[in-house]
C-alpha cells in the first residue's frame, strides 16, 4: 500500500481564520485547566472555605476593635462611608483573593510549563502568543465569579447586607471594567516570572504591596499622602472602593464613571505593556536557550 | 536518648543550611506576616481610632497599645506556622523529592527526624519573632519590649505542646495524598482560634471551648498579660497550669500517633506513594 500524497491549500488562511483558530485554542485551554483543577478535589474546597473564612476572622478582629463602643463604631462609619463592616471586609478580601488567583494563576502556569519541560512544545505550536499568556485565565474568571457569588450569598443570608439584583448586577459591571486591568497585571507578571524564574516570592511581594496599600481592610482615606498617591496608581484600588460603592453606598454606575474610566484606561495600558513584555522575553529566552532551563 | 537528640540536632544543622541557600525566603519569614498580616490589621485598628485612642481594642482587651497587641500574637502566629509548616509539611516537601524512604531507611528514627524539623523551625521562628518584636516596638512604638520576658517561659512551654501537634499534623500529610490546603486551612484555623488576631471572647459561644484546648491560647495570653497589662482569660497559675499539661499530653499523644502512622505506612508499602 503506498502512502497518498499530501496535499497541500495554496491559499493562506486570512486573519479571520487565525482568529477564529485562536479562540478555539482559547476555548481548550481553558478546558484543560478546568480538567486539571477536577484532579485535585480539594482545591473546591479551598475555593469555598477561604472567601468565607479569611474574611471573617477580619470581621471577629473588627469586632474586637470596636469593643461595642458607639464612638468606635462611629469613626469607622465616618471614615469608610458605610455602617456595614462585614460588607467592608469581605468585598476587600473578595478582591485581594481574586488578584490573588491572578497572580498566581499566569505566572504559576507558564512556570510549570517551564518545569513539566511543556513550554517549549507549546512554544513551537502555530497557537498566537496570547492564548498562551491568557489561556489559563479563561477558567480562573469561573472562579473568581464563583467566589463573588459565595462572598455575596454569605453577604445576604448570614450579615443581613441588603443587596439585590441591580446591585449585584453593578457589581458585575465593576468586575467586568476591572477585567483587562487585572488580568493585563496577571499577564506582565508572568512575563517577569519567565524572565526571572521564580514565582512564589514574587507573588507574596505583589501580593503584600497591595495588600497594604489597596484598602482591603481600611478606606485609604486614612492613609498619608504619598501612600495614598500609590494606592490610587493601583488598579485594585478602583475596584474595591466601586465594589463597596454599588453594594454598600448605592452608587449607581453614572457616578463612577471616572473611576471606572481610569480602570478601563489602565486595562489597556496594563495589557499593551504585558504583550510587550511578554514578547521581549520570548525573543530574551529563545536567543538565550532559556525557555527549558528553571 | 542522647544519641537521638544529637541526630535530631544533626537534621535540625541541614536544615538550617538549606534555609540558608534561600536568602529571599529568610527575609519573607519577617516581612511576610509584616505585609500580609500585620499592616492590614493595624490599618483596620486605625478605621476604628476615636481620638486617637483604640477605645474600642481597650474595652474588649484592656489595653489601647494596637501595636503591641498584634506584634505578640503574631510571635505565637510564627510558632503555629512552624509546626504546620515545617515540621509537618516539610515531610510533603522530603516526599516530592524522593528522600523521604532513603531517610527513613537511615539508623536514625522518623521521630527523630521530624524532631529535628521542629528545631530548625523553632530557631527561625525565634529569630524571626525577635525581629518583629523590635520592628514593632522601634517602628510602631509597641511598648511590649519589658514585659515580654516574663512571658517567654509561657512560649517555651507552648513551643513543646507544638511539637506535639506538629507530630499529629505530620500524621495527617503521610495519609493525605493532597495536603496542602488541609495544612494551610487548620494552620489558619489554630491561629485565629488562639486569639492571635484578635480575643477570643468575641466568637460565638459555642467555639469558645475549642480555644482552651489549645495550648497557644494560653501562651499567647500570658504573653500579653505580661506585656501589655491585657484582661487575661483565666487567672494567670491557672493558665501556667494548662500550659504543662497541655505539653505532656500533646507530646505523649502526638509522638504515639505518628509512631503509629509511620509503623502502618511501613506495613502497607505507601511510604514512597504521594
Amino acid at each position: 500500500m503506498t502512502a497518498s500524497p499530501a496535499t497541500f491549500s495554496a491559499t493562506t488562511p486570512s486573519r479571520w481564520d487565525d482568529l477564529r483558530a485562536d479562540l478555539r485554542a482559547f476555548g481548550a485551554a481553558g478546558v484543560k485547566e478546568w480538567r486539571l483543577l477536577r484532579r485535585y478535589p480539594s482545591l473546591f474546597i479551598g475555593f469555598l472555605f477561604w472567601p468565607i473564612a479569611l474574611p471573617l476572622a477580619y470581621v471577629f478582629q473588627a469586632q474586637g476593635y470596636s469593643g461595642g463602643q458607639p464612638a468606635a463604631l462611629d469613626a469607622f462609619a465616618q471614615r469608610t462611608g458605610t455602617a456595614e463592616v462585614a460588607g467592608f471586609l469581605f468585598l476587600g478580601w473578595a478582591a485581594y483573593m481574586w488578584i490573588s488567583m491572578i497572580l498566581w494563576g499566569p505566572g504559576t502556569s507558564l512556570r510549570t510549563e517551564q518545569v513539566r519541560g511543556s513550554l517549549e512544545a507549546l512554544f513551537m505550536t502555530p497557537v498566537s502568543r496570547m492564548v498562551i499568556l491568557f489561556g489559563p485565565v479563561v477558567s480562573q474568571i469561573v472562579w473568581a465569579i464563583w467566589m463573588f457569588a459565595v462572598v455575596g450569598g454569605v453577604l445576604v443570608l448570614f450579615f443581613r447586607v441588603p443587596i439585590g439584583p441591580i446591585e449585584a448586577i453593578r457589581a458585575l459591571g465593576v468586575i467586568l471594567v476591572a477585567v483587562p486591568a487585572l488580568y493585563g497585571l496577571g499577564a506582565l507578571f508572568a512575563a517577569v516570572v519567565l524572565r526571572f524564574g521564580e514565582v512564589s516570592a514574587m507573588v507574596q511581594t505583589v501580593r503584600g504591596v497591595f495588600t497594604v496599600f489597596c484598602g482591603m481592610t481600611f478606606p485609604i482615606i486614612i492613609l498619608p499622602v504619598w501612600a495614598k498617591a500609590v494606592a490610587l496608581s493601583l488598579p485594585p484600588t478602583y475596584l474595591i472602593g466601586d465594589l463597596r460603592a454599588v453594594l454598600l453606598q448605592g452608587s449607581d454606575f453614572v457616578s463612577l464613571v471616572p473611576e471606572l474610566a481610569i480602570l478601563a484606561t489602565m486595562g489597556l495600558v496594563l495589557c499593551g505593556f504585558a504583550i510587550v513584555a511578554f514578547r521581549r522575553t520570548e525573543r530574551f529566552a529563545r536567543r538565550g536557550g532559556s525557555l527549558a532551563q528553571y | 536518648m542522647i544519641e537521638q537528640l544529637s541526630a535530631a540536632w544533626a537534621v535540625a544543622r541541614k536544615e538550617l543550611q538549606i534555609a540558608r541557600r534561600y536568602p529571599l525566603n529568610l527575609v519573607n519569614e519577617v516581612l511576610q506576616p509584616l505585609y500580609q498580616f500585620l499592616l492590614p490589621s493595624l490599618l483596620l485598628g486605625l478605621t476604628f481610632y476615636v481620638g486617637g485612642r483604640a477605645i474600642g481594642l481597650e474595652a474588649t482587651t484592656g489595653t489601647d497599645d494596637l501595636a503591641g497587641y498584634l506584634f505578640l500574637g503574631t510571635v505565637v502566629g510564627g510558632l503555629v506556622g512552624a509546626a504546620f509548616w515545617d515540621m509537618a509539611f516539610g515531610l510533603k516537601r522530603e516526599m516530592d523529592a524522593g528522600t523521604l524512604e532513603p531517610t527513613w531507611l537511615t539508623p536514625t528514627r522518623p521521630d527523630t527526624a521530624v524532631l529535628g524539623r521542629a528545631f530548625s523551625a523553632l530557631i527561625l521562628s525565634a529569630i524571626a519573632s525577635v525581629l518583629l518584636v523590635a520592628i514593632g516596638a522601634l517602628v510602631f512604638g509597641a511598648d511590649i519590649a519589658r514585659g515580654v520576658v516574663a512571658g517567654l517561659p509561657a512560649i517555651v512551654l507552648a513551643s513543646i505542646s507544638m511539637i506535639g501537634i506538629g507530630y499529629l499534623v505530620a500524621s495527617a500529610v503521610l495519609m493525605i495524598r493532597e495536603p496542602n490546603f488541609f495544612v494551610d486551612s487548620t494552620n489558619f484555623i489554630f491561629a485565629m482560634l488562639s486569639g492571635v488576631a484578635f480575643p477570643i471572647t468575641v466568637l460565638p459561644p459555642l467555639i469558645q471551648p475549642f480555644c482552651y484546648l489549645l495550648p497557644t491560647t494560653y501562651a499567647v495570653d500570658l504573653l500579653r498579660y505580661y506585656a501589655l497589662g491585657t484582661i487575661p482569660l483565666l487567672p494567670p497559675p491557672a493558665q501556667w497550669l494548662a500550659l504543662v499539661v497541655l505539653a505532656v499530653v500533646y507530646i505523649v499523644v502526638g509522638r504515639w500517633v505518628f509512631m503509629r502512622t509511620e509503623h502502618r505506612m511501613r506495613v502497607l508499602g505507601t511510604t514512597g506513594q504521594h
